[in-house]
């Protein structure tokens, strides 16, 4: 048999040099606002209350860590438990859903619906309906984060071209091989953009439940300490709030380069 | 003459009679096929002929289990297959569907995609294992197994496609314009890659093209549809000497079986105007 057609070696053209240029260029962004911001506090002598310089936001946060600590832990635990817990309920429902077209007719505006409505809005209520007790701060985490992955997933299992279902029947594939070979994989970029959505709702749900009401979680410290006039202590804490969802995001989207090695 | 001997002696290996289909939209029904009938024997080579929108891959699609036919019946040796209900393993297992793009799983290396079908059937087994290597190396991707499909080119993303539909051993290849993608050289090439199997194997196979050139060089038979609704036109018997080979496109024969071709498929474009 003729083989004369050559393989195609496409390999990702990236080198071990701009791999470190990845790491290397947002730090060096990010060094350059710092530093900018800095001059133009100083020079310009903005208010504290504005705008602290970056050196005493960061000299600040530090100084008062020990008193921050519970604080970051028990809002890292609300938003890991409460994102560990969306992840798994986002796509179950999908999954169910997706089984019957008319299920993601019917079910979609609603999901749309969920993903909209700012569930600050109902702190007050969950808080009279269950009770006071910080933990169940869980559960507005959990209302905040799954409806995007839920959406985004359904999105995945519904988007999927004609010809690979073909081929599922082609070759007499069951329900749960067609699901679990073809619907499910070929949903995986779109789940893993649900579950990075979910990382930065899962955060907004954790603040956001702080700020209603309660006193423990970094939200309310934000609210503590501006009302105390402490504000590098305030941007200390908005700081460390974007670390722990950046610290998320960045988890989720190392699993992904790990399991979507492909190329849609 | 000898033709009608031959099928008085031999049970059709795939036979639709009167077969109709019938898609509904919101505001119509579009018959895609109608009353369509037709015979292949075991190891022939068939082409499906005829433009865009006759019903051609509905045709194969229909024998194969994806879409149900309206009206008709579909015999595969003997055997009614298109009854209510999903078609049993043992009966897809005899066909392998080739598609027009190559449709391999982007998520899976290419010999995880080659062997799918085995996984799905549940064919395992030493045995089976070295047959997705021989097929692999019989089209020449063996170093290419372990990459994924956007690592190769398109020439032998297809030829993996049409080895995945052989992993199995079908006996009948059905396939839905196969190389019509590709770039004119590679598609006669494959072409002949394809004579080449189906000498070594004798497999059965329908070819759905609408390429006049490549319907003759590689068929024993071309059935021709027209649209609206789509339906079989007429029939021709290619008696060609095989082994066939690119050089025979340049020969008298060739050629006037090309023209009765294309007068007949331009006949029907009339027709259509009317």
């Amino acid at each position: 048999m003729n083989t004369t057609t050559a393989v195609q070696k496409k390999r990702k053209p990236e080198s071990i040099g701009s791999g470190y240029l990845n790491i290397l260029a947002p730090l060096i962004v990010l060094v350059i606002l710092i530093a900018a911001l800095e001059f133009f506090t100083r020079a310009f002598g903005i208010s504290r209350f504005v705008l602290p310089p970056p050196t005493d936001i960061i000299a600040q946060t530090i100084s008062n860590f020990p008193e921050i600590w519970p604080h970051f832990l028990f809002t890292l635990k609300i938003v890991a438990i409460g994102f560990m817990i969306s992840v798994p309920l986002g796509m179950l429902i999908a999954a169910l859903f997706s089984q019957y077209e008319i299920l993601v007719k019917a079910i979609s505006p609603v999901i749309i619906w969920l993903v909209i409505t700012p569930m600050i809005t109902l702190i007050p209520l969950i808080m009279l309906w269950l009770g006071t007790d910080p933990n169940l701060r869980v559960i507005v985490v959990i209302i905040q984060a799954t409806p995007i992955i839920t959406l985004n997933t359904l999105n995945g299992f519904t988007n999927i071209e004609g010809e690979k279902l073909e081929l599922a029947k082609s070759v007499g594939a069951s329900k749960r091989q067609t699901f679990i070979k073809i619907i499910f994989m070929n949903a995986m970029p779109q789940v893993f953009t649900g579950i990075k959505l979910g990382c930065i709702f899962s955060t907004i749900g954790a603040i956001s439940a702080d700020f209603v009401a309660g006193t423990v979680g970094l939200g309310s410290r934000i609210v503590q300490y501006t009302k105390y006039n402490s504000i590098e202590l305030s941007y200390g804490c908005i700081i460390i709030i974007a670390l722990i969802g950046i610290c998320l995001f960045s988890i989720v989207e190392l699993i992904e380069k790990r399991i979507v090695l492909w190329k849609n | 003459m000898e033709e009608l001997g031959k099928k008085t002696l031999q049970e059709p290996r795939i036979k639709f009679d009167n077969v109709s289909k019938v898609f509904e939209t919101r505001s119509q029904e579009i018959v895609a096929v109608k009353d369509y009938s037709m015979e292949v024997l075991t190891g022939e080579f068939v082409s499906i002929i005829g433009p865009s929108g006759c019903g051609k891959s509905t045709l194969i699609r229909m024998l194969d289990g994806i879409i149900k036919p309206t009206y008709g019946a579909i015999y595969l040796d003997g055997i009614q297959v298109n009854e209510e209900g999903k078609m049993p393993k043992e009966t897809l297992r005899k066909m392998g569907f080739i598609f027009q793009q190559p449709n391999l799983l982007p998520w899976y290396t290419v010999r995880e995609n080659v062997a799918l079908p085995l996984r799905i059937f549940g064919l395992s087994g030493q045995a089976w294992e070295k047959r997705v290597d021989e097929l692999l190396e019989l089209v020449g991707l063996t170093k290419s197994g372990q990459l994924f499909p956007y690592e190769i080119s398109g020439g032998m993303l297809q030829r993996a496609g049409v080895i995945r539909a052989m992993v199995h051993d079908p006996e009948i290849l059905l396939m839905d314009e196969p190389f019509g993608a590709l770039d004119e050289l590679t598609r006669e090439q494959l072409n002949m890659e394809l004579l080449d199997i189906w000498k070594e194997t004798r497999k059965t196979i329908i070819f759905i093209t609408h390429n006049v050139e490549e319907a003759v060089l590689l068929s024993s038979r071309i059935y021709i549809m027209g649209t609206q609704p789509g339906r079989l036109v007429s029939t021709v018997n290619i008696d060609l000497p095989r082994p066939r080979s690119l050089k025979m496109i340049t020969q008298p024969e060739f050629i006037s079986y090309k023209q009765k071709l294309t007068k007949l498929i331009g006949d029907l474009d009339l027709s259509k105007i009317k």
